[in-house]
């Protein structure tokens, strides 16, 4: 007897077959939250190799715009929320072998740690404010003075908070189109190229405009070696992936894919701050804001093309 | 006037190699998608669908956007919106490559950047305009007819340059 035919569970309204339960404010917090995961590896990596005084704006200002992308990443989650009153059930517990509680974590101490870091700067990025509270004045000065152990503990948390952006997505193994180990590196390349995409829109200095974009080139080829990798992996995938794949390579999602997130986003952004390399004058607001829609738009095809793959029956 | 020469110089490339190469374009443009090239296409695209998000029933009772207009497939899901994208990649990187990328207005030193605009917007208006009624603007009608050997390819050339040098004479002031 086929005992399967009875068993079929299978009616659950925006579950299955296709989840309908994330929406954009998950695509802009997974790209504000890569975003800033990117910004603060390069600051934490620059202080620890003691070259600030090369990447002020890095150090300064970027940090200053991961406060809101954080914030602003948080509020879309928290808005997301269905039991908003809830949200601190999440820090009643650490699971390890759970990604949305490392994430809940490492996003809880990256805020702070980020916080402290522009604390500790403050006094430079406003001379005329001078700080009267005695306390407060202490805490900068003990910032200061630290701030090198602070970038040594947010170098690690940074690239958690990058992987795990993608990782929340391919810790779903009902959704072929995100169950993939490439998901989490990819997203992590994406948010340290948009972070250095977002260093470059706000730098003045020639020298490190120049040294950020090397670096998201570099960055740039890396992620397109990864899609590749995604692709290839799943077109040597069961029917499931195959049919998960379609999506991107020709369904819905396709022209999304590889007109806004592999063009317009990554290759010619690459070759304008190529040629840039060589000499042509080429005004970097254009590469830096090509990268940064083109990270926003990868989130949003990701995550609703994902939900809407599926396993077959 | 040296100085003025100097800033209007022309740095582009020779216009009869230019559309050498643009023949070539078309050729490769036909064995990929089949199809000819097309500029205002795109723009009638971005029309439509700005008037079919405003108001769909204005879109289905009209005879002209009905056209366009097929359910669920939007209408900048057309090959033209992509090869206009591709024209400003393209255009981009070229300045570029020569040099040219700055915010300016190219015009004759005796007329204002303000009366260059505006004669730019009438002509682009016309232009946008008889290009419908036409079915086809200099390069959906006349370049991409004329490869295909098609007659109102010619016809579509003549009647634009033809309109173009008889019109000109009145607005040669703007240029000389």
């Amino acid at each position: 007897m086929q005992e399967e035919i009875f068993i079929s569970g299978r009616n659950i309204p925006k579950i299955d077959p296709n989840l309908e339960v994330w929406h954009f404010p998950i695509s802009l917090y997974l790209f504000l939250g890569g975003m800033a995961a990117g910004i603060i590896f390069f600051a934490a990596l620059f202080t620890i190799l003691k070259r600030e005084k090369q990447v002020q704006t890095a150090i300064k200002p970027a940090m200053i715009i991961v406060l809101f992308a954080l914030s602003i990443g948080l509020l879309a989650l928290f808005y997301d929320l269905t039991h908003k009153l809830y949200v601190w059930r999440l820090y009643t517990t650490i699971r390890i072998e759970s990604p949305m509680s490392w994430g809940a974590w490492v996003l809880l101490f990256v805020t702070i740690g980020s916080f402290l870091w522009v604390f500790s700067y403050f006094s430079e990025i406003f001379p005329k404010w001078e700080i009267k509270i005695k306390a407060l004045k202490n805490l900068e000065r003990f910032l200061i003075k630290n701030r090198r152990n602070l970038a040594i503990i947010l170098l690690p948390l940074s690239l958690i908070l990058g992987i795990y952006t993608g990782i929340l997505l391919s810790a779903f193994n009902a959704r072929p189109l995100w169950n993939n180990a490439i998901l989490g590196p990819l997203f992590l390349i994406s948010g340290l190229s948009t972070g250095a995409a977002c260093i470059i829109l706000f730098s003045k200095d020639h020298y490190e405009r120049k040294l950020f974009s090397q670096i998201d080139l570099a960055l740039i080829f890396i992620e397109l070696a990864l899609i590749v990798h995604m692709i290839m992996g799943m077109y040597a995938g069961s029917a499931v992936q195959l049919e998960a794949l379609d999506i991107l390579i020709g369904g819905d999602y396709t022209v999304m894919f590889f007109v806004f997130v592999i063009i317009l986003g990554l290759i010619f952004p690459a070759i304008l701050e190529g040629i840039e390399l060589l000499g042509y004058k080429v005004p970097v607001i254009i590469p830096a804001v090509l990268i940064l829609i083109g990270g926003l738009v990868f989130r949003m095809v990701m995550v609703e093309a994902g939900q809407l793959t599926r396993y077959l029956y | 006037m040296e100085k003025t020469n100097q800033k209007n110089r022309h740095v582009y490339w020779n216009p009869y190699f230019g559309g050498f190469l643009l023949g070539l374009l078309i050729i490769f443009t036909f064995y990929i998608t089949g199809r000819g090239l097309g500029a205002s296409g795109a723009v009638k695209s971005g029309v439509v669908t700005v008037v079919n998000k405003v108001s769909p029933e204005h879109t289905e009772n009209n005879a002209y956007y009905k056209k366009f207009i097929d359910g669920e497939n939007s209408p900048m899901n057309n090959w033209l919106v992509f090869e206009a994208l591709g024209v400003i990649m393209g255009a981009f990187l070229s300045g570029a490559v020569t040099g040219r990328i700055k915010l300016k207005t190219q015009h004759s030193p005796k007329i204002t950047a303000k009366r260059r605009l505006v004669f730019a917007l009438i002509g682009g208006l016309l232009f946008g305009f008889g290009a419908q009624i036409a079915r086809g603007c200099t390069s959906g009608a006349a370049l991409s007819g004329i490869s295909v050997l098609a007659t109102a390819g010619f016809i579509s050339m003549m009647a634009i340059f033809g309109t173009g040098y008889l019109v000109a004479y009145f607005f040669r002031k703007n240029w000389i």
